[in-house]
């Protein structure tokens, strides 16, 4: 009872991790038809420098703030000159940033070398607090629930409250429209990709703190954000949320009850839903 | 066909065929896993040029074929001719099932088939006490045919440049036959394919199984290649450069796959003599392959031969 408790709060705290990869991936897709396969080196790559920022500055919160940050340009650069000459065709996208993906992890191999490098968290963090019930528990994994929370929640009313949000959501709908209606849609992509890129290169620290970074890494954390998506159904915001608990969760009782089929626990669930609902829970037709 | 091809097809027949005899082992070693790759690229091909579908789980089927053909022979020491096949059919067996993924299409397909992919890797990878973990499996004797073993890396080479011939016959006539026919018009338009009356699925479903039949056959003729077979074989990498290697060298076309395949492994084995950060370089192989050579070499040779009018095999 005790350690299936302490399971839930791990695979919590895991889904939080994934939800702030997956949701960049899905709205990337659901406005621009974009498939970014590189977004798993997004998140190295911004783990890589946070970690860099936190041991020159000492401060954790700046690594992951420069982290984020960092990877803006980067993912603007590849948006502008790469990503958009392949125009809606899918295939060409997903080989084409699978080949960024190689490079960027390839550099990244040489300046951060091949070992396994842990983001250092500040002494505030470190440790375990009891919750309700005597459960004690690392005090990180806890407080990344609390920020997962966090950004989901202001991702959300971003998304579902403010004008830009409405213009997104029309965008995802209907692009030639939101265009026709006079709205920069240009100017909204990169807006989006830019908000997907910082979330990707956060995501990158604060996972790096607990799950260590190193080469290789980007695909493992990719795969089980395109779960994620898989589950929650491409393009859905909600979708990402539900879509993260769901694999945080199997992938934390899966590693538990059944060691060496954790993956079976995974992605069996995801075919079987497939079959019924091709889209995922959340995903639309057309 | 037309003589130019004729005389295309007879020299590269003709120097297949004396390569052993002028060149070193090194040659002959890679020009053997040229066949190979080349072989699980046309599989890839099979759906991604006639078919219109990107399978990106091609590996899964190489390697359940390799690990199931591997596992008999050295563990439970059964002859060739029992693994072999049963290797063939555990890797078809697997399209059989993972074909419930042509339910879907478009990038929904692209994704599923990743994440398919990635059970059969996590599954070598984890279940160590069955399939040895990151050591895989060591020490796969050569193969044993009608009580010939073939030992030299010579009859080896010859071995697999007759399977791949006879696949490549094979693959022609299949793609030329009615049934490659319906598949090139799913790819075109399904809808009008759906209204004349063709059950598209179950042709998708089909195309999907005979790709994966011929990447298990890749695997076997790997797993006697290579004399041993770990989780790399099964792995997203594989899946997405066999799939390169089909566009490199012209999708829709037979001696695309092959050619694609030589260019790829020759490339990288050539930059990694010498540069360090391969892996980058074969990143960018694949940038510029999709943003200035789409139609990979042969369309390339196509479009010039033509004189511009025509590209073939646009992925």
């Amino acid at each position: 009872m005790h350690s299936s408790i302490l399971q839930a709060i791990n695979g919590i705290s895991f889904a939080a991790l994934l939800f702030l990869l997956a949701s960049g991936f899905t709205i990337t897709f659901g406005l621009m038809r974009v498939v970014n396969m590189a977004h798993g080196a997004y998140y190295l790559v911004g783990g890589y420098i946070g970690l860099t920022i936190t041991r020159y500055t000492g401060s954790f919160a700046l690594g992951v703030l420069g982290g984020g940050l960092a990877v803006i340009p980067l993912g603007y650069l590849i948006d502008r000159f790469l990503v958009s000459r392949t125009g809606e065709n899918h295939l060409a996208q997903v080989l084409l940033t699978v080949g960024i993906a190689f490079v960027l992890g390839d550099v990244a191999l040489h300046i951060w070398g091949g070992d396994n490098l842990k983001v250092p968290t500040p002494i505030e963090l470190r440790g375990a607090i009891e919750l309700p019930g005597g459960i004690i528990y690392p005090t990180y994994r806890f407080v990344l629930i609390l920020f997962g929370i966090v950004v989901g929640l202001s991702l959300w009313l971003l998304y579902r409250k403010t004008q830009i949000g409405a213009v997104v959501r029309a965008g995802v709908d209907d692009r030639e429209i939101v265009s026709a209606i006079g709205i920069n849609i240009d100017w909204l992509f990169v807006l989006v990709s830019a908000l997907a890129s910082f979330l990707a290169g956060m995501a990158g620290v604060v996972g790096g703190a607990f799950l260590t970074l190193y080469p290789g890494a980007e695909w493992e954390i990719l795969i089980y954000a395109l779960v994620v998506v898989i589950f929650g159904g491409l393009g859905s915001l909600e979708g990402a949320m539900i879509g993260a608990l769901i694999v945080g969760l199997l992938d934390a009782y899966g590693r538990w009850l059944l060691p060496e089929f954790s993956y079976f626990v995974l992605f069996a669930p995801m075919a079987i839903l497939l079959l019924f609902r091709p889209r995922g829970i959340f995903g639309r037709e057309g | 066909m037309n003589s130019y091809r004729v005389i295309l097809a007879s020299t590269a027949l003709v120097a297949a065929l004396i390569a052993p005899l002028v060149t070193g082992q090194y040659w002959m070693s890679l020009i053997t896993q040229v066949y190979i790759y080349g072989l699980l690229a046309l599989s890839v091909d099979l759906l991604l040029g006639h078919a219109g579908l990107y399978s990106l789980c091609q590996a899964s089927f190489f390697a359940v074929a390799a690990y199931t053909t591997a596992i008999l022979q050295v563990r439970y020491g059964y002859p060739t001719i029992v693994s072999a096949p049963a290797g063939l059919v555990a890797g078809t067996l697997l399209a059989g099932l993972y074909g419930c993924a042509v339910r879907t299409r478009g990038v929904y397909f692209i994704l599923i088939t990743i994440a398919l992919g990635y059970i059969i890797w996590g599954a070598f990878y984890r279940w160590a006490s069955f399939t040895g973990g990151d050591n895989g499996i060591t020490n796969v004797p050569p193969p044993t045919v009608l009580g010939v073993s073939i030992v030299s890396q010579t009859a080896y080479y010859y071995f697999v440049l007759g399977v791949v011939l006879l696949c490549a016959l094979g693959y022609r006539i299949l793609v030329r036959s009615p049934f490659g026919l319906s598949l090139r018009g799913i790819k075109g338009s399904e809808s009008r394919m759906q209204s004349l009356g063709y059950r598209t699925t179950m042709h998708l479903y089909v195309a999907f199984i005979i790709s994966g039949a011929i990447a298990s056959l890749a695997g076997v003729l790997y797993v006697y290649y290579n004399r041993f077979i770990n989780p790399v074989a099964a792995s997203f990498q594989i899946s997405v450069e066999v799939s390169l290697m089909a566009i490199v060298g012209g999708s829709g076309t037979i001696v695309g796959p092959f050619i694609g395949a030589g260019i790829f492994l020759g490339v990288r084995n050539w930059v990694s003599s010498f540069f360090e950060m391969h892996t980058a370089v074969m990143g960018i192989v694949f940038i510029a392959t999709v943003l200035w050579a789409p139609g990979g070499i042969v369309g390339f040779i196509e479009r010039w031969r033509t004189g511009g009018r025509k590209v073939k095999g646009q992925p």
